[in-house]
């Protein structure tokens, strides 16, 4: 087992010199966004700290967090695998499977005790015993709780371990349910994203190995070092928006000159996650950028709120599709049409009063 | 007309000012807001870097927000501390039993054809009362809140972010705030109807100068035409 040594010890293999070692630690400080003076505290950590074993877990997903996983390039996936954590469960990119497999999960949660993370993709089916996610022989609903038991802490990767995504949008039939719901007396730092870019992904696993703790979370558990800003205000189209220049349908000029999606129904202003600053594939580009609205993946409930390519909300009304001016709208109306029937009667009551009045009268 | 037998002095300047502060906010909120949500707008010509369309419309709507606030928070203080029978909260008391009783049922009863005769209040009646506590208590105190957590947004971290981001969780996000903060809007516009309804019907069947009370602060009895 290649978990007990420390990564020193790896990259010495490796042919590493201090030299290259120590700027990597420089930069990893660097791109964490930490002082320089804690690059010396994570070549510590990393010399002397045997790496940690990882539980990788894969419930009702489709597997996207892997494959962007697998596309960092700010370490290479080879590096992370090879150098870095120690993945010693994984039913997706393990060469084992069935009961050799299963067998080397158990193995790690008793030798590691209250050490290892569990790495959770996708979210867990709650109906029914949870009969509609079965990985090896077992509900994956008590999967997590027996491989949750002993970990130092979750990882809840992408938006279905985080906040249930596409599976818990409604009508939820399989009672799909995020990590949270289920486990409740453990850290769990949420890497929410459909999927997650690869270098938040890497850089809380990092975080975690260098600090021993979980990197500091948002108000939605998220770590803030990657999602304390909305894409809105990093994003290169900003100006536009503030100049009140929108894209009004996909084929026009503006779209042609990369003008703001907000109509187009952008949910940049109200998504919190860091594709416009650290983009996606090395670089390379980010949905804004290449001319499509964010679709807010990294938040809750972002499938129910629909419609992608609109601003405003469907509200589910009286029966049909509507939206909150639609609805505001009809409330006024009726507000006004109450207003002129008391009116009506009022004046009817005032008339057959004065009538009798004046029938009294006479 | 029937002469004024009596003139009682019910709303005092800052109450006035109050409410003018208020009906000019609110307004004012509800355009932009609207706006901000849909820019129908045509976009200027000419290049991002000389035009603030939006950032316009947003400054509007973030000043008259302050302006709201500030004027909520008066008003509050002059509830509490003001020593104004008919502008502060001590009667009305909507989580007793006692306070839903005969007063309460009599001006809703009148409300609804039910009795003939018009209970007559020189302040807020029961029923009045408890929409303006509805609709401009719990709406604006909803829509300070709310808008503070998403005016925190610019800058997170920040003191509105701090005070108020909490708020955040609670909708299940920044959307479903943003969403809420949009669907709440909207009871103001109807509030207005009902307000501007009721105000002038009694004007019109109690002749007690209500309407015009809100700009001179005196309301006024008139003695009934002689048969």
């Amino acid at each position: 087992m290649q978990c007990k040594q420390t990564f020193e010890e790896v990259l010495n293999e490796r042919g590493i010199s201090r030299r290259s070692f120590l700027k990597y630690c420089a930069l990893t400080a660097a791109a964490l966004g930490l002082s320089p003076l804690m690059a010396s505290k994570i070549a510590h950590a990393i010399e002397t700290g045997p790496r940690t074993p990882v539980l990788w877990l894969h419930g009702l997903e489709c597997t996207c967090c892997s494959e962007s996983f697998i596309r960092s390039s700010h370490p290479t996936i080879e590096d992370i695998l090879f150098n870095m954590i120690s993945l010693d469960y994984d039913d997706i990119l393990s060469a084992a499977a069935g009961t050799q497999l299963e067998e080397v999960r158990r193995r790690i949660m008793k030798e590691y005790k209250g050490k290892y993370i569990l790495a959770i993709e996708g979210n867990i089916p709650t109906k029914d015993d949870g009969v509609y996610c079965l990985v090896g022989g077992d509900s994956f609903l008590n999967t997590v709780k027996e491989t949750a038991a002993d970990a130092a802490a979750i990882i809840a990767w992408g938006n279905c371990a985080s906040f249930g995504c596409v599976q818990n949008a409604h009508p939820n039939p399989t009672g799909a349910a995020p990590v949270s719901d289920i486990i409740k007396n453990k850290p769990i730092v949420k890497v929410p994203g459909c999927p997650p870019i690869a270098e938040v992904m890497t850089g809380v696993i990092a975080h975690f190995h260098t600090f021993g703790t979980l990197p500091e979370l948002d108000r939605l558990g998220r770590p803030k070092a990657f999602y304390n800003t909305r894409i809105h205000d990093k994003c290169y189209r900003r100006a536009f928006f503030d100049a009140g220049m929108f894209v009004e349908s996909f084929d026009d000029e503006a779209t042609k000159k990369g003008w703001c999606l907000y109509k187009m129904g952008c949910k940049g202003p109200t998504t919190y996650n860091s594709c416009s600053k650290i983009q996606w594939n090395g670089g390379t580009s980010f949905p804004i950028g290449s001319g499509h609205p964010c679709i807010g993946c990294s938040e809750p409930g972002f499938w129910d709120n629909g419609p992608f390519y609109g601003r405003l909300a469907k509200v589910p009304f009286l029966g049909s599709d509507s939206n909150a001016d639609k609805v505001g709208i009809v409330a006024v109306g009726a507000a006004a049409a109450g207003a002129a029937a008391h009116a009506t009667v009022t004046a009817l009551k005032k008339a057959k009063q004065g009538g009798e009045e004046n029938k009294d009268n006479a | 007309m029937g002469r004024i037998i009596e003139e009682i002095y019910v709303w005092r300047l800052p109450v006035r000012l109050y409410h003018w502060i208020n009906a000019i906010c609110i307004t004012v909120l509800f355009a932009t807001g609207i706006y901000i949500a849909s820019p129908v707008l045509v976009h200027p010509p000419g290049e991002a870097v000389w035009q603030k369309g939006m950032a316009w419309w947003r400054y509007v709507h973030f000043a008259s927000a302050f302006i709201f606030i500030a004027n909520f928070l008066f008003r509050m203080y002059w509830a509490v501390f003001g020593r104004d029978t008919y502008a502060r909260f001590g009667g009305f008391r909507p989580w007793s039993p006692s306070w839903w009783g005969k007063p309460f049922r009599e001006q809703l009863e009148s409300y609804l054809f039910l009795r003939s005769d018009e209970p007559n209040y020189a302040g807020h009646n029961p029923v009045a009362a408890l929409a303006h506590f509805l609709f401009i208590f719990c709406g604006s105190v909803f829509m300070i809140l709310s808008g503070l957590a998403m005016f925190g947004e610019n800058n997170p971290g920040g003191a509105m972010s701090t005070w108020f981001g909490w708020m955040l969780p609670l909708f299940g996000g920044s959307y479903g705030l943003h969403y809420a903060h949009h669907i709440v809007t909207w009871i103001f516009p109807f509030y207005l109807v009902v307000h501007l309804y009721a105000v002038l019907r009694h004007d019109v069947v109690d002749r007690t100068s209500v309407t015009s009370s809100i700009i001179t602060g005196y309301k006024h009895k008139v003695e009934e035409e002689p048969t």
